[in-house]
Protein backbone atom coordinates (compact mmCIF):
# COMPACT_ATOMS: atom_id res chain seq x y z
CA UNK A 1 0.00 0.00 0.00
CA UNK A 2 1.57 3.28 -1.00
CA UNK A 3 1.41 5.83 1.75
CA UNK A 4 1.29 9.57 2.09
CA UNK A 5 2.01 11.62 -1.01
CA UNK A 6 2.23 8.57 -3.28
CA UNK A 7 -1.23 7.43 -2.27
CA UNK A 8 -2.58 10.90 -2.79
CA UNK A 9 -1.09 10.98 -6.27
CA UNK A 10 -2.53 7.60 -7.16
CA UNK A 11 -5.93 8.71 -5.92
CA UNK A 12 -5.72 11.90 -7.92
CA UNK A 13 -4.69 10.02 -11.05
CA UNK A 14 -7.52 7.57 -10.61
CA UNK A 15 -9.95 10.44 -10.15
CA UNK A 16 -8.73 12.11 -13.33
CA UNK A 17 -9.01 8.87 -15.29
CA UNK A 18 -12.49 8.30 -13.94
CA UNK A 19 -13.56 11.79 -14.84
CA UNK A 20 -12.11 11.42 -18.33
CA UNK A 21 -13.91 8.13 -18.77
CA UNK A 22 -17.11 9.69 -17.49
CA UNK A 23 -16.87 12.52 -20.02
CA UNK A 24 -15.88 10.17 -22.82
CA UNK A 25 -18.74 7.90 -21.87
CA UNK A 26 -21.13 10.79 -21.92
CA UNK A 27 -19.92 11.86 -25.36
CA UNK A 28 -20.14 8.43 -26.97
CA UNK A 29 -23.23 7.43 -25.03
CA UNK A 30 -26.77 7.75 -26.29
CA UNK A 31 -27.34 11.27 -24.99
CA UNK A 32 -23.98 12.64 -26.07
CA UNK A 33 -24.09 11.13 -29.52
CA UNK A 34 -27.43 12.83 -30.11
CA UNK A 35 -26.09 16.15 -28.86
CA UNK A 36 -22.68 16.13 -30.54
CA UNK A 37 -23.28 13.76 -33.39
CA UNK A 38 -20.54 11.42 -32.20
CA UNK A 39 -20.71 7.80 -33.24
CA UNK A 40 -22.71 5.83 -30.77
CA UNK A 41 -20.62 3.40 -28.76
CA UNK A 42 -23.36 0.90 -28.00
CA UNK A 43 -26.41 -0.20 -29.88
CA UNK A 44 -29.73 0.32 -28.25
CA UNK A 45 -30.32 -2.68 -26.01
CA UNK A 46 -33.37 -4.82 -26.47
CA UNK A 47 -35.26 -5.57 -23.29
CA UNK A 48 -36.91 -8.95 -23.03
CA UNK A 49 -39.01 -9.75 -20.03
CA UNK A 50 -39.40 -13.46 -20.74
CA UNK A 51 -36.30 -15.60 -20.42
CA UNK A 52 -34.77 -16.74 -23.65
CA UNK A 53 -34.17 -20.39 -24.35
CA UNK A 54 -30.59 -21.26 -25.20
CA UNK A 55 -30.78 -25.02 -25.26
CA UNK A 56 -31.65 -26.94 -27.33
CA UNK A 57 -30.38 -24.69 -30.10
CA UNK A 58 -33.45 -25.26 -32.21
CA UNK A 59 -35.70 -23.85 -29.48
CA UNK A 60 -33.38 -20.90 -29.10
CA UNK A 61 -33.45 -20.18 -32.79
CA UNK A 62 -37.16 -20.38 -32.92
CA UNK A 63 -37.64 -18.08 -29.97
CA UNK A 64 -35.05 -15.64 -31.15
CA UNK A 65 -36.78 -15.36 -34.46
CA UNK A 66 -33.84 -16.42 -36.54
CA UNK A 67 -36.28 -17.47 -39.17
CA UNK A 68 -37.54 -13.91 -39.60
CA UNK A 69 -34.15 -12.35 -39.69
CA UNK A 70 -33.04 -11.40 -43.19
CA UNK A 71 -29.38 -12.24 -42.60
CA UNK A 72 -30.30 -15.80 -41.66
CA UNK A 73 -32.21 -16.38 -44.83
CA UNK A 74 -30.43 -19.64 -45.49
CA UNK A 75 -31.49 -20.98 -42.13
CA UNK A 76 -35.09 -20.09 -42.57
CA UNK A 77 -36.28 -23.13 -44.46
CA UNK A 78 -34.46 -25.53 -42.19
CA UNK A 79 -35.78 -23.90 -39.06
CA UNK A 80 -39.25 -23.80 -40.44
CA UNK A 81 -39.13 -27.36 -41.52
CA UNK A 82 -37.86 -28.63 -38.19
CA UNK A 83 -39.90 -26.41 -36.00
CA UNK A 84 -43.09 -25.19 -37.49
CA UNK A 85 -44.18 -22.05 -35.69
CA UNK A 86 -46.23 -22.74 -32.63
CA UNK A 87 -49.92 -22.04 -32.75
CA UNK A 88 -49.54 -18.99 -30.57
CA UNK A 89 -46.89 -17.41 -32.70
CA UNK A 90 -49.40 -15.43 -34.74
CA UNK A 91 -50.59 -13.66 -31.61
CA UNK A 92 -47.14 -12.36 -30.96
CA UNK A 93 -46.34 -11.22 -34.40
CA UNK A 94 -45.84 -7.63 -33.29
CA UNK A 95 -43.40 -8.59 -30.61
CA UNK A 96 -41.52 -10.74 -33.05
CA UNK A 97 -41.17 -7.94 -35.53
CA UNK A 98 -40.03 -5.59 -32.86
CA UNK A 99 -37.50 -7.73 -31.03
CA UNK A 100 -37.10 -10.70 -33.29
CA UNK A 101 -37.93 -12.64 -30.20
CA UNK A 102 -40.86 -14.87 -29.41
CA UNK A 103 -41.38 -15.98 -25.82
CA UNK A 104 -41.82 -19.64 -25.13
CA UNK A 105 -45.26 -21.04 -24.64
CA UNK A 106 -46.46 -21.81 -21.13
CA UNK A 107 -45.77 -25.51 -21.44
CA UNK A 108 -42.91 -25.56 -23.92
CA UNK A 109 -39.77 -26.89 -22.38
CA UNK A 110 -36.35 -25.50 -23.10
CA UNK A 111 -33.39 -24.60 -20.96
CA UNK A 112 -33.26 -20.84 -20.69
CA UNK A 113 -30.39 -18.53 -19.95
CA UNK A 114 -31.94 -17.74 -16.58
CA UNK A 115 -32.06 -21.40 -15.65
CA UNK A 116 -28.41 -21.76 -16.60
CA UNK A 117 -27.66 -18.81 -14.39
CA UNK A 118 -29.57 -20.38 -11.52
CA UNK A 119 -27.53 -23.55 -11.93
CA UNK A 120 -24.30 -21.61 -12.00
CA UNK A 121 -25.36 -19.79 -8.87
CA UNK A 122 -26.30 -23.04 -7.18
CA UNK A 123 -22.89 -24.48 -7.97
CA UNK A 124 -21.19 -21.39 -6.58
CA UNK A 125 -23.28 -21.52 -3.41
CA UNK A 126 -22.54 -25.20 -2.95
CA UNK A 127 -18.82 -24.66 -3.51
CA UNK A 128 -18.79 -21.72 -1.15
CA UNK A 129 -20.49 -23.50 1.70
CA UNK A 130 -19.16 -26.96 1.21
CA UNK A 131 -15.61 -25.65 1.06
CA UNK A 132 -16.32 -23.45 4.04
CA UNK A 133 -17.81 -26.29 6.04
CA UNK A 134 -15.44 -29.01 4.86
CA UNK A 135 -12.47 -28.56 7.12
CA UNK A 136 -14.36 -27.86 10.28
CA UNK A 137 -11.26 -26.71 12.11
CA UNK A 138 -11.84 -25.80 15.71
CA UNK A 139 -9.97 -22.58 15.15
CA UNK A 140 -11.32 -21.43 11.78
CA UNK A 141 -9.21 -19.95 9.01
CA UNK A 142 -10.20 -16.83 7.14
CA UNK A 143 -12.50 -18.42 4.60
CA UNK A 144 -14.13 -20.65 7.16
CA UNK A 145 -14.65 -17.65 9.43
CA UNK A 146 -16.37 -15.75 6.65
CA UNK A 147 -18.65 -18.65 5.80
CA UNK A 148 -19.40 -19.31 9.44
CA UNK A 149 -20.09 -15.70 10.29
CA UNK A 150 -22.49 -15.40 7.34
CA UNK A 151 -24.14 -18.61 8.43
CA UNK A 152 -24.31 -17.48 12.01
CA UNK A 153 -25.72 -14.09 11.00
CA UNK A 154 -28.60 -15.72 9.16
CA UNK A 155 -29.14 -18.14 12.02
CA UNK A 156 -29.28 -15.39 14.62
CA UNK A 157 -31.62 -13.44 12.37
CA UNK A 158 -33.92 -16.46 12.22
CA UNK A 159 -33.60 -16.94 15.97
CA UNK A 160 -34.56 -13.34 16.65
CA UNK A 161 -37.78 -13.78 14.69
CA UNK A 162 -38.73 -17.34 15.57
CA UNK A 163 -36.95 -18.16 18.77
CA UNK A 164 -34.04 -20.57 18.89
CA UNK A 165 -35.94 -23.85 18.79
CA UNK A 166 -38.14 -23.14 15.79
CA UNK A 167 -35.28 -21.33 14.07
CA UNK A 168 -33.22 -24.52 13.96
CA UNK A 169 -36.04 -26.34 12.19
CA UNK A 170 -36.92 -23.57 9.77
CA UNK A 171 -33.35 -22.49 9.19
CA UNK A 172 -32.35 -24.66 6.21
CA UNK A 173 -35.15 -23.54 3.92
CA UNK A 174 -34.98 -19.90 4.93
CA UNK A 175 -31.21 -19.76 4.64
CA UNK A 176 -31.30 -21.44 1.27
CA UNK A 177 -33.84 -18.90 0.05
CA UNK A 178 -31.66 -16.12 1.38
CA UNK A 179 -28.47 -17.39 -0.22
CA UNK A 180 -30.17 -18.28 -3.47
CA UNK A 181 -31.64 -14.80 -3.89
CA UNK A 182 -28.50 -13.07 -2.70
CA UNK A 183 -26.05 -15.04 -4.83
CA UNK A 184 -28.30 -14.83 -7.86
CA UNK A 185 -28.30 -11.06 -7.59
CA UNK A 186 -24.64 -10.67 -6.75
CA UNK A 187 -23.07 -13.16 -9.09
CA UNK A 188 -24.76 -11.38 -11.97
CA UNK A 189 -23.01 -8.22 -10.85
CA UNK A 190 -19.63 -9.78 -10.17
CA UNK A 191 -19.59 -11.79 -13.38
CA UNK A 192 -21.03 -9.01 -15.45
CA UNK A 193 -18.71 -9.51 -18.48
CA UNK A 194 -19.81 -13.12 -18.80
CA UNK A 195 -23.40 -12.24 -18.22
CA UNK A 196 -23.44 -9.33 -20.63
CA UNK A 197 -21.14 -10.46 -23.41
CA UNK A 198 -21.56 -14.20 -23.87
CA UNK A 199 -24.57 -15.27 -25.75
CA UNK A 200 -26.23 -16.44 -28.86
CA UNK A 201 -26.43 -14.15 -31.77
CA UNK A 202 -25.91 -13.75 -35.43
CA UNK A 203 -23.08 -12.52 -37.55
CA UNK A 204 -19.36 -13.04 -37.43
CA UNK A 205 -16.76 -11.99 -34.93
CA UNK A 206 -16.93 -8.30 -35.82
CA UNK A 207 -20.53 -7.69 -36.75
CA UNK A 208 -21.77 -9.96 -34.02
CA UNK A 209 -25.24 -9.10 -32.94
CA UNK A 210 -26.16 -10.49 -29.54
CA UNK A 211 -29.68 -11.74 -29.42
CA UNK A 212 -29.82 -13.78 -26.27
CA UNK A 213 -27.38 -13.86 -23.42
CA UNK A 214 -26.18 -17.31 -22.59
CA UNK A 215 -26.74 -16.60 -18.93
CA UNK A 216 -28.93 -13.95 -17.43
CA UNK A 217 -29.69 -13.30 -13.76
CA UNK A 218 -32.29 -15.79 -12.65
CA UNK A 219 -34.14 -13.12 -10.72
CA UNK A 220 -35.18 -11.53 -14.00
CA UNK A 221 -37.10 -14.67 -14.88
CA UNK A 222 -40.50 -14.55 -13.25
CA UNK A 223 -40.46 -18.33 -12.79
CA UNK A 224 -37.61 -18.19 -10.29
CA UNK A 225 -39.30 -15.79 -7.83
CA UNK A 226 -42.52 -17.69 -8.40
CA UNK A 227 -40.83 -20.96 -7.52
CA UNK A 228 -39.32 -19.44 -4.38
CA UNK A 229 -42.66 -17.88 -3.46
CA UNK A 230 -44.39 -21.24 -3.83
CA UNK A 231 -41.72 -22.90 -1.72
CA UNK A 232 -42.06 -20.21 0.91
CA UNK A 233 -45.84 -20.56 0.84
CA UNK A 234 -45.82 -24.34 1.10
CA UNK A 235 -43.17 -24.16 3.79
CA UNK A 236 -45.20 -21.73 5.90
CA UNK A 237 -48.43 -23.69 5.49
CA UNK A 238 -46.63 -26.94 6.26
CA UNK A 239 -45.27 -25.67 9.54
CA UNK A 240 -48.55 -24.01 10.41
CA UNK A 241 -50.40 -27.30 10.01
CA UNK A 242 -47.61 -29.27 11.62
CA UNK A 243 -47.52 -27.11 14.73
CA UNK A 244 -51.18 -26.20 15.14
CA UNK A 245 -52.75 -29.24 13.47
CA UNK A 246 -56.14 -28.76 11.84
CA UNK A 247 -56.67 -25.80 14.14
CA UNK A 248 -54.47 -23.92 11.75
CA UNK A 249 -57.39 -23.58 9.34
CA UNK A 250 -59.59 -21.96 11.98
CA UNK A 251 -57.86 -18.76 11.04
CA UNK A 252 -59.32 -18.91 7.54
CA UNK A 253 -62.69 -20.54 8.14
CA UNK A 254 -63.80 -18.81 11.30
CA UNK A 255 -67.38 -20.07 11.53
CA UNK A 256 -67.14 -20.84 15.24
CA UNK A 257 -68.93 -17.76 16.56
CA UNK A 258 -71.48 -17.73 13.76
CA UNK A 259 -72.49 -21.35 14.41
CA UNK A 260 -72.94 -20.48 18.06
CA UNK A 261 -75.52 -17.97 16.94
CA UNK A 262 -73.61 -14.82 17.57
CA UNK A 263 -74.10 -12.16 14.92
CA UNK A 264 -70.58 -10.88 15.46
CA UNK A 265 -69.43 -14.17 13.97
CA UNK A 266 -70.07 -12.62 10.57
CA UNK A 267 -67.10 -10.36 11.17
CA UNK A 268 -64.95 -13.38 11.98
CA UNK A 269 -66.01 -15.05 8.76
CA UNK A 270 -65.15 -11.96 6.82
CA UNK A 271 -61.80 -11.63 8.55
CA UNK A 272 -61.12 -15.29 7.80
CA UNK A 273 -61.78 -14.69 4.11
CA UNK A 274 -59.43 -11.72 4.20
CA UNK A 275 -56.79 -13.86 5.89
CA UNK A 276 -57.17 -16.50 3.21
CA UNK A 277 -56.83 -13.94 0.44
CA UNK A 278 -53.82 -12.29 2.05
CA UNK A 279 -52.21 -15.69 2.49
CA UNK A 280 -52.59 -16.37 -1.21
CA UNK A 281 -51.67 -12.88 -2.31
CA UNK A 282 -48.32 -13.34 -0.58
CA UNK A 283 -47.28 -15.63 -3.41
CA UNK A 284 -47.96 -12.89 -5.94
CA UNK A 285 -46.32 -10.18 -3.88
CA UNK A 286 -43.28 -12.34 -3.19
CA UNK A 287 -42.97 -13.14 -6.88
CA UNK A 288 -43.29 -9.68 -8.27
CA UNK A 289 -41.30 -7.94 -5.59
CA UNK A 290 -38.23 -9.98 -6.38
CA UNK A 291 -38.88 -10.19 -10.10
CA UNK A 292 -39.49 -6.45 -10.34
CA UNK A 293 -36.44 -5.51 -8.33
CA UNK A 294 -34.09 -7.81 -10.19
CA UNK A 295 -35.48 -6.93 -13.61
CA UNK A 296 -35.47 -3.22 -12.88
CA UNK A 297 -31.91 -3.51 -11.67
CA UNK A 298 -30.80 -5.25 -14.83
CA UNK A 299 -32.63 -2.76 -17.03
CA UNK A 300 -31.12 0.09 -15.05
CA UNK A 301 -27.63 -1.31 -15.51
CA UNK A 302 -28.20 -1.82 -19.22
CA UNK A 303 -29.76 1.58 -19.74
CA UNK A 304 -27.14 3.50 -17.80
CA UNK A 305 -24.47 1.65 -19.76
CA UNK A 306 -26.26 2.58 -22.94
CA UNK A 307 -26.68 6.22 -21.95
CA UNK A 308 -23.27 6.83 -20.38
CA UNK A 309 -20.85 3.95 -20.92
CA UNK A 310 -17.79 3.13 -18.80
CA UNK A 311 -17.78 4.45 -15.27
CA UNK A 312 -21.23 5.88 -14.63
CA UNK A 313 -22.35 2.35 -13.84
CA UNK A 314 -20.28 2.14 -10.68
CA UNK A 315 -23.00 3.87 -8.71
CA UNK A 316 -25.67 1.66 -10.20
CA UNK A 317 -23.57 -1.38 -9.31
CA UNK A 318 -23.30 -0.23 -5.73
CA UNK A 319 -27.02 0.33 -5.66
CA UNK A 320 -27.67 -3.07 -7.16
CA UNK A 321 -25.45 -4.80 -4.61
CA UNK A 322 -27.54 -3.18 -1.92
CA UNK A 323 -30.79 -4.08 -3.67
CA UNK A 324 -29.67 -7.70 -3.99
CA UNK A 325 -28.92 -7.89 -0.28
CA UNK A 326 -32.15 -6.14 0.65
CA UNK A 327 -34.22 -8.42 -1.55
CA UNK A 328 -32.57 -11.49 -0.06
CA UNK A 329 -33.20 -10.18 3.46
CA UNK A 330 -36.79 -9.29 2.61
CA UNK A 331 -37.55 -12.62 0.99
CA UNK A 332 -36.04 -14.63 3.83
CA UNK A 333 -37.28 -12.23 6.49
CA UNK A 334 -40.86 -12.21 5.25
CA UNK A 335 -40.82 -15.98 5.06
CA UNK A 336 -39.68 -16.02 8.67
CA UNK A 337 -42.32 -13.51 9.72
CA UNK A 338 -45.11 -15.37 7.95
CA UNK A 339 -43.84 -18.56 9.48
CA UNK A 340 -43.88 -17.09 12.96
CA UNK A 341 -47.40 -15.74 12.33
CA UNK A 342 -48.56 -19.15 11.17
CA UNK A 343 -46.95 -20.97 14.06
CA UNK A 344 -47.91 -18.62 16.86
CA UNK A 345 -51.37 -17.84 15.64
CA UNK A 346 -53.09 -19.02 18.81
CA UNK A 347 -51.31 -16.48 20.91
CA UNK A 348 -52.59 -13.50 18.97
CA UNK B 1 -48.54 -14.89 -18.98
CA UNK B 2 -46.48 -15.62 -22.03
CA UNK B 3 -45.20 -12.08 -22.37
CA UNK B 4 -44.16 -12.21 -18.76
CA UNK B 5 -42.40 -15.48 -19.40
CA UNK B 6 -44.31 -17.77 -17.09
CA UNK B 7 -43.49 -21.27 -18.15
CA UNK B 8 -44.52 -24.40 -16.34
CA UNK B 9 -41.52 -26.62 -17.08
CA UNK B 10 -39.22 -23.78 -16.17
CA UNK B 11 -41.06 -23.27 -12.90
CA UNK B 12 -40.71 -26.95 -12.11
CA UNK B 13 -37.05 -26.79 -13.09
CA UNK B 14 -36.51 -23.96 -10.59
CA UNK B 15 -38.37 -25.85 -7.91
CA UNK B 16 -36.25 -28.93 -8.51
CA UNK B 17 -33.09 -26.83 -8.59
CA UNK B 18 -34.00 -25.24 -5.31
CA UNK B 19 -34.86 -28.52 -3.66
CA UNK B 20 -31.61 -30.11 -4.83
CA UNK B 21 -29.68 -27.08 -3.65
CA UNK B 22 -31.44 -27.26 -0.31
CA UNK B 23 -30.72 -30.95 0.05
CA UNK B 24 -27.05 -30.59 -0.84
CA UNK B 25 -26.59 -27.56 1.38
CA UNK B 26 -28.42 -29.23 4.22
CA UNK B 27 -26.35 -32.37 3.99
CA UNK B 28 -22.94 -30.89 3.28
CA UNK B 29 -23.08 -27.40 4.69
CA UNK B 30 -25.77 -26.73 7.26
CA UNK B 31 -25.43 -29.91 9.23
CA UNK B 32 -21.62 -29.83 9.49
CA UNK B 33 -21.60 -26.10 10.13
CA UNK B 34 -24.25 -26.40 12.76
CA UNK B 35 -22.43 -29.32 14.36
CA UNK B 36 -19.12 -27.46 14.20
CA UNK B 37 -20.63 -24.38 15.73
CA UNK B 38 -22.35 -26.35 18.45
CA UNK B 39 -19.13 -28.18 19.12
CA UNK B 40 -17.19 -24.96 19.22
CA UNK B 41 -19.62 -23.22 21.52
CA UNK B 42 -19.56 -26.31 23.71
CA UNK B 43 -15.78 -26.21 23.69
CA UNK B 44 -15.77 -22.52 24.49
CA UNK B 45 -18.26 -23.13 27.26
CA UNK B 46 -16.02 -25.85 28.62
CA UNK B 47 -13.00 -23.61 28.35
CA UNK B 48 -14.80 -20.80 30.09
CA UNK B 49 -16.01 -23.00 32.89
CA UNK B 50 -12.55 -24.54 33.21
CA UNK B 51 -11.03 -21.09 33.41
CA UNK B 52 -13.62 -20.08 35.95
CA UNK B 53 -12.89 -23.20 37.95
CA UNK B 54 -9.15 -22.59 37.75
CA UNK B 55 -9.71 -19.02 38.85
CA UNK B 56 -11.80 -20.19 41.76
CA UNK B 57 -9.24 -22.80 42.63
CA UNK B 58 -6.49 -20.23 42.51
CA UNK B 59 -8.54 -17.92 44.66
CA UNK B 60 -9.33 -20.65 47.14
CA UNK B 61 -5.73 -21.82 47.26
CA UNK B 62 -4.68 -18.22 47.74
CA UNK B 63 -7.12 -18.01 50.57
CA UNK B 64 -5.86 -21.29 51.95
CA UNK B 65 -2.29 -20.06 51.82
CA UNK B 66 -3.35 -16.85 53.49
CA UNK B 67 -5.16 -18.85 56.10
CA UNK B 68 -2.17 -21.08 56.65
CA UNK B 69 0.09 -18.08 56.96
CA UNK B 70 -2.23 -16.52 59.47
CA UNK B 71 -2.44 -19.81 61.29
CA UNK B 72 1.34 -20.08 61.36
CA UNK B 73 1.61 -16.51 62.52
CA UNK B 74 -0.90 -17.12 65.26
CA UNK B 75 0.81 -20.37 66.18
CA UNK B 76 4.16 -18.61 66.36
CA UNK B 77 2.69 -15.87 68.45
CA UNK B 78 1.09 -18.42 70.69
CA UNK B 79 4.33 -20.36 71.06
CA UNK B 80 6.18 -17.18 71.81
CA UNK B 81 3.63 -16.19 74.39
CA UNK B 82 3.72 -19.64 75.85
CA UNK B 83 7.49 -19.58 76.02
CA UNK B 84 7.46 -16.17 77.56
CA UNK B 85 4.89 -17.24 80.07
CA UNK B 86 6.74 -20.45 80.79
CA UNK B 87 9.95 -18.61 81.32
CA UNK B 88 8.14 -16.14 83.53
CA UNK B 89 6.61 -18.95 85.47
CA UNK B 90 9.94 -20.73 85.68
CA UNK B 91 11.64 -17.61 86.86
CA UNK B 92 8.99 -17.03 89.46
CA UNK B 93 9.07 -20.62 90.61
CA UNK B 94 12.83 -20.56 90.72
CA UNK B 95 12.82 -17.39 92.68
CA UNK B 96 10.22 -18.83 94.98
CA UNK B 97 12.27 -21.93 95.39
CA UNK B 98 15.42 -19.93 96.04
CA UNK B 99 13.60 -17.85 98.55
CA UNK B 100 12.17 -20.91 100.21
CA UNK B 101 15.57 -22.53 100.22
CA UNK B 102 17.11 -19.46 101.66
CA UNK B 103 14.36 -19.29 104.21
CA UNK B 104 14.73 -22.95 104.99
CA UNK B 105 18.42 -22.45 105.29
CA UNK B 106 17.94 -19.49 107.57
CA UNK B 107 15.37 -21.44 109.54
CA UNK B 108 17.70 -24.27 109.90
CA UNK B 109 20.47 -21.96 110.89
CA UNK B 110 18.17 -20.27 113.35
CA UNK B 111 17.09 -23.65 114.69
CA UNK B 112 20.74 -24.69 114.99
CA UNK B 113 21.55 -21.50 116.75
CA UNK B 114 18.60 -22.00 119.03
CA UNK B 115 19.61 -25.53 119.66
CA UNK B 116 23.19 -24.56 120.26
CA UNK B 117 22.02 -21.82 122.58
CA UNK B 118 19.69 -24.17 124.40
CA UNK B 119 22.45 -26.69 124.66
CA UNK B 120 24.80 -24.01 125.82
CA UNK B 121 22.25 -22.74 128.30
CA UNK B 122 21.63 -26.26 129.52
CA UNK B 123 25.28 -26.79 129.81
CA UNK B 124 25.62 -23.45 131.50
CA UNK B 125 22.80 -24.23 133.82
CA UNK B 126 24.35 -27.51 134.65
CA UNK B 127 27.70 -25.79 135.14
CA UNK B 128 26.03 -23.17 137.26
CA UNK B 129 24.45 -25.85 139.35
CA UNK B 130 27.78 -27.47 139.78
CA UNK B 131 29.36 -24.17 140.48
CA UNK B 132 26.66 -23.28 142.96
CA UNK B 133 27.07 -26.62 144.66
CA UNK B 134 30.81 -26.24 144.66
CA UNK B 135 30.49 -22.73 145.92
CA UNK B 136 28.01 -23.86 148.56
CA UNK B 137 30.34 -26.63 149.55
CA UNK B 138 33.15 -24.23 149.88
CA UNK B 139 30.97 -21.81 151.73
CA UNK B 140 29.77 -24.38 154.06
CA UNK B 141 33.16 -25.81 154.51
CA UNK B 142 34.60 -22.50 155.50
CA UNK B 143 33.15 -20.49 158.18
CA UNK B 144 30.63 -18.17 157.16
CA UNK B 145 32.06 -14.71 156.92
CA UNK B 146 30.98 -12.00 154.67
CA UNK B 147 34.18 -11.38 153.12
CA UNK B 148 34.70 -14.94 152.27
CA UNK B 149 31.24 -15.16 150.83
CA UNK B 150 31.70 -12.43 148.44
CA UNK B 151 35.04 -13.60 147.37
CA UNK B 152 33.60 -16.97 146.78
CA UNK B 153 30.71 -15.77 144.74
CA UNK B 154 32.87 -13.59 142.67
CA UNK B 155 35.23 -16.41 142.15
CA UNK B 156 32.38 -18.65 141.09
CA UNK B 157 31.01 -16.03 138.80
CA UNK B 158 34.41 -15.50 137.35
CA UNK B 159 34.70 -19.15 136.79
CA UNK B 160 31.27 -19.09 135.21
CA UNK B 161 32.34 -16.26 133.02
CA UNK B 162 35.36 -18.04 131.95
CA UNK B 163 33.13 -21.01 131.30
CA UNK B 164 30.89 -19.06 129.12
CA UNK B 165 33.74 -17.61 127.25
CA UNK B 166 35.14 -21.03 126.75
Amino acid sequence: MPSGAAAKRVMLLAGVVMLALLIAGFVVGAIGSQMFGAPRFLAQPAIHLPPQPVFPISAAKESLGYSDYPKEAEEKPAADAEHPPAAGSADHGDAEEEHHFKPMGVTQFAITNTLLSAWLTSIVIILFFVLGARKRAMVPGRFQSVVESIFEGVLSFASSVLGPEMACKAFPVVATIFFFVLFNAWIALFLVPIYQAVGLGSGGLWDFELKAHLIRPAGTDVNMPLALALISFVFVEYWGIRVLGLGYFKKFFAFGNLLRGRPSGLIDVFVGILELISELVRIVSFTFRLFGNMTAGEILVVMITFLVPFVANIFVFGLELLVGLIQAVIFAGLTLVFLSLAVHHEEH
Amino acid sequence: MVELGINLPLLIAYLVTFVILLAILYQFAYKPLMAAMDQRSERIQEGLSAAEQARQEAASSQAAIEEQLNEARREGQRLLDQAREASQRYRESEMERARQEAEAFAERARADIQRERDAALDELRASFGDLAITAAERVIRRSLDRQAHEELITQVLEEGESLRRG
